[in-house]
């Protein structure tokens, strides 16, 4: 039994760190419009004793677009000003992955659950 | 050959003291049982423990799932064996004297 409850609390590890990403993408997408703004960027990491968990958020270095709307309150003399590296394409297709992967150790949980009470129901008669 | 009936009881009195536990080694069977049945209630109450503390938004949801299944999996596994005590029992019974 020890295996199948170990497989489950690894199970819960990778549903926590897909939540968190897709935290981050959020956080990423509501300031897609904020200038100056620079996307963050997490790693996964495999734990020792089984797992994953999150690496160091760290920002996206790339060089942050010059965005043409003289109307703007922030534009200077040209009609332009600084906007976020957030592309939207790309964070929307980070989060339909974080989802599958979601799904998948849900599926995983829930598949050792059933292993072990049907291990259990053998005893029943 | 023959063996009288006073000398085999002599050798099966002799065994006996083989059977007895000795002292300091494992656990006597209460005692088994008994630390058997708070791991049980510790496992219960760290599942409460859990629910209660995601009811006020404390605690992460996963663990809250987690810890529910394994509970449930501890009681099922505890009734399960207690059937099989009850129905062991009730097989003795039935023996004819």
């Amino acid at each position: 039994m020890y295996d199948l409850s170990e497989s489950r609390a690894v199970a819960a590890t990778g549903m926590h760190t897909q939540a968190r990403r897709l935290r981050l993408l959020s956080e990423n997408i509501a300031n897609a419009d904020t200038p100056g703004f620079r996307r963050k960027m997490v790693e996964f990491e495999a734990k020792k004793e089984g797992g994953v968990e999150l690496g160091k958020v760290h920002l996206d270095r790339t060089q942050l677009p010059q965005v043409y709307d003289p109307s703007h309150p922030m534009a200077d003399e040209t009609g332009h000003y600084i906007g976020s590296n957030v592309d939207l394409l790309i964070e929307i297709a980070d989060a339909r992955e974080a989802q599958r992967s979601y799904e998948a150790n849900l599926k995983m949980f829930d598949q050792s659950r059933k292993m072990s009470s049907s291990l259990m129901d053998l005893l029943r008669r | 050959m023959t063996i009288a009936a006073t000398q085999a009881a002599l050798a099966y009195s002799a065994t006996r003291p083989a059977l007895t536990p000795e002292p300091g080694v494992g656990r006597t069977a209460s005692e088994a049982f008994a630390g058997t049945a708070q791991e049980f209630l510790a496992q219960m109450q760290h599942g409460e423990d859990v629910a209660r503390a995601s009811m006020a938004g404390q605690a992460d949801p996963h663990t809250l799932v987690q810890a529910l299944a394994e509970t449930e999996l501890a009681i099922e596994a505890a009734v399960t064996v207690r059937d099989k005590v009850v129905e062991a029992y009730q097989e003795i019974l039935r023996m004819p004297v």
